[in-house]
């Protein structure tokens, strides 16, 4: 029941996650960060299977951070993205699959353009302006379709963003209490409050 | 660890043999150690041989009812949990120590099978005391409760059942960790783990104030224990308590709950 | 096959020498010189760079390297030697956080490197690091400053300032006369580029400075920088040697 959910804007990429980590019918903890920084500009946000998604996302978390200290400039999104959805593609080929949901999100500096990637643990990717995992997304992507432009602003986007956890809210019948939101633009990644 | 290092034998600079000549060094890899069974991996079968929930007439029927918690107040740590192990519908035991002292400053708690538990915790203590010599200072309670979550990770659906708590003092403070077999690990200030959870973290939750005193603090714990016992079937024996503090952990008290019974009802 | 102790690398002489470590040891002070000096909240890294010819892209050209967020190493000896060593360097750093969660402390990654130097002069085909290093950063949740030394026999050990490479010798003597303890950021500095003066006859064109304070922030000094200070330093020394000479301009 997990809820990932990222929407480009003009010059930023804002991103939420749900913050429960729940076993069978317990939440255990109700403010885990579902998401991790690959590199100054880069986010990743996961979920799916309890344990491949952590050890998932800090592999390639701490890779693309050898990246950077082995070559003196980091990972843009769409290396980050490719990257990573080889490495998945890997391993859905493998004995054990890892079983997670991705969403990358980044800001690339030597374009100066905000990105947003799409992927699933067949390995499919896609850069998307706005993408959601889970059952959220059900409720969400008709909000994205209808409201999202390419010019959106941060303001516009939190409010975005607003709308689909106050549908949550209303019409999902799982209690997602609270959400991390991010933003990674020029900046770097910074958490913020709606 | 090593798969880490495997990944780059593709694309680097340098030589794959280059690498297996420093395989080993400097890593805590229990796996390497603790070969991978020859025959077929039960979990690429169909059923997993240890799984009730798929299949109630699976083969290896483990040790699963359990209470167990462990929660954060301004002493540290309270650890509380009861002492029956059962196997299906029968009482194996009411006198089974389900904390497990890995070290004098570290604890592991025990739900699920009782021997994957023992072992993976005293291989985790084997690998403290490893690092502790390495490194000429205590591992941090985070780092153990990596190397434990890493050296059962492997084994994922393999048929490992394991829920623990690992808790200690070290340099950042009191810390506890959830760790289980499907490789999870989380950081929090409350956990309860096993069968009569549900019924430990309602009168945990209700009950727990960060500033509640030593003595206030283990009568929490254990009043939880014993109502999770209460309810729970598969939960019982006695309640098993200890205190993580800065010098490292105390052993508090043994109660029976059969005692306890009449204590909280006042006789 | 009398003396075949000389090349291969894996066999004692029979007075207990392992001919190519000691060789080893010789292509580390043909190299160019390094310094580390340890303040009370910072700790310097300084090399002798190389001249840069008119051609050439001087940003290729790296003595000071990064081994992960807060670890810094210089080294002296064979450049290309030294490439690989940090490239284990920089996945053990990682690996550790992709295992323990914690950064390695400094400790722990010079021995890591030691180990490697080790194991080049115990293991059969291969031949010795040609480097010596000097490692240095803070532990994490610590305000100590580290500096380390390793070389290729896989010796490591810890110091308050030290030198390898070329002259090491020289500088190590001026340092351990100069040293003092609790030096401030600017003082430290100024120490590893007067110890590098020692040795470096063309002056701040020719120095490289890393400095590294408590919160594990790595600054490379601009040349304009290192600039000010050796003419500091010139104008400190021209002060004293006028002062040397008034005394016996007056008995005269």
């Amino acid at each position: 029941m997990e809820f990932l959910i990222g929407i480009t804007g003009k010059d930023f990429v804002l991103t939420a996650s749900d913050t429960s980590a729940a076993r069978s019918i317990t939440v255990m903890k109700s403010n885990e960060d579902k998401s991790c920084d690959l590199n100054k500009h880069n986010i990743m946000l996961y979920a799916g299977e309890a344990g491949d998604t952590v050890n998932f996302a800090e592999y390639i978390q701490r890779n693309v951070r050898l990246y950077g200290i082995r070559n003196g400039i980091e990972l843009t999104p769409k290396a980050a993205a490719t990257f990573t959805r080889k490495e998945l593609a890997t391993s859905l080929r493998s004995r054990h699959p890892y079983q997670v949901f991705l969403l990358i999100a980044g800001y690339d500096i030597t374009t100066s353009s905000p990105h947003l990637y799409w992927i699933d643990y067949l390995g499919s990717s896609a850069e998307v302006p706005f993408a959601a995992h889970g059952y959220g997304a059900y409720y969400c992507l008709s909000i994205l379709d209808r409201y999202h432009h390419p010019n959106l602003t941060l303001d516009e986007a939190k409010g975005l963003i607003k709308k689909c956890i106050d549908e949550l809210n209303n019409r999902f019948i799982v209690n997602l209490s609270d959400f991390k939101i991010k933003v990674t633009d020029q900046d770097g990644i910074r958490e913020i409050t709606i | 660890m090593d798969a880490f290092v495997n990944r780059f034998k593709g694309s680097s600079t340098f030589l794959a043999d280059e690498i297996s000549m420093l395989d080993g060094f400097g890593s805590y890899d229990a796996v390497k150690e603790f070969s991978q069974p020859v025959f077929e991996i039960p979990a690429v079968q169909n059923a997993n041989c240890t799984d009730e929930k798929s299949d109630s007439e699976c083969r290896i029927k483990i040790e699963h009812g359990t209470t167990t918690l462990a929660f954060k107040f301004q002493g540290g740590i309270i650890v509380a949990v009861d002492s029956r192990a059962s196997a299906g519908n029968y009482i194996a035991s009411q006198t089974v120590k389900k904390v497990i002292e890995i070290n004098p400053y570290l604890l592991g708690t025990m739900a699920g099978g009782a021997a994957d538990c023992q072992f993976w915790q005293r291989e985790l203590g084997r690998h403290c005391r490893l690092y502790e010599l390495r490194n000429k200072e205590r591992i941090s309670v985070a780092a153990a409760s990596k190397l434990l979550a890493n050296m059962v990770y492997p084994y994922k659906r393999m048929g490992i059942s394991m829920g623990t708590m690992v808790t200690g003092w070290d340099k950042t403070g009191p810390n506890l960790f959830y760790v289980d077999s499907d490789g999870s690990r989380y950081k929090n200030d409350v956990f309860s783990v096993g069968s009569g959870a549900t019924f430990a973290y309602g009168v945990l939750d209700s009950g727990l104030d960060y500033e509640l005193s030593t003595n206030d603090a283990i009568e929490l714990g254990r009043r939880s224990i014993y109502q999770a016992t209460y309810r729970d079937a598969a939960s019982g024996g006695s309640v098993r308590i200890y205190h993580v503090e800065k010098e490292g952990w105390k052993f508090i008290g043994l109660y029976d709950v059969g005692k306890l019974h009449w204590e909280y009802c006042g006789l | 096959m009398a003396g075949s102790y000389d090349r291969a690398l894996t066999v004692f002489s029979p007075d207990g020498h392992l001919f190519q470590v000691e060789y080893a040891l010789e292509a580390v002070r043909k190299g160019t010189c390094a310094v580390g000096v340890r303040g009370n909240d910072c700790v310097v890294l300084g090399v002798e760079k190389k001249s840069v010819l008119k051609l050439q892209d001087p940003r290729t050209v790296r003595k000071i390297v990064m081994l992960d967020d807060h670890v810094c190493m210089a080294f002296a000896g064979l450049n290309a030697d030294a490439r690989v060593l940090v490239n284990k360097a920089r996945i053990e750093c990682q690996s550790h956080r992709l295992t323990v969660e914690d950064p390695v402390t400094i400790e722990y990654i010079t021995r890591y490197i030691a180990g490697v130097q080790q194991k080049y002069t115990q293991s059969g085909g291969v031949r010795p690091f040609g480097i010596s290093t000097l490692i240095i950063g803070f532990d994490p949740n610590d305000e100590i400053p580290r500096l380390y030394q390793t070389d290729p026999s896989g010796i490591y050990s810890a110091w308050k300032a030290n030198a390898i490479g070329r002259s090491s010798k020289t500088v190590r003597e001026f340092l351990e006369k100069n040293y003092k303890e609790g030096l401030s950021k600017d003082e430290t500095i100024k120490l590893t580029v007067k110890s590098l003066l020692e040795v470096v006859q063309t002056g701040a064109k020719n120095i490289e400075i890393a400095l590294m304070t408590a919160d594990s922030v790595i600054k490379n000094l601009e040349i304009e920088e290192v600039e000010a200070i050796v003419s500091e330093i010139e104008k400190e020394k021209e002060a004293e040697a006028e002062k040397k000479k008034k005394p016996t301009a007056s008995t005269s």
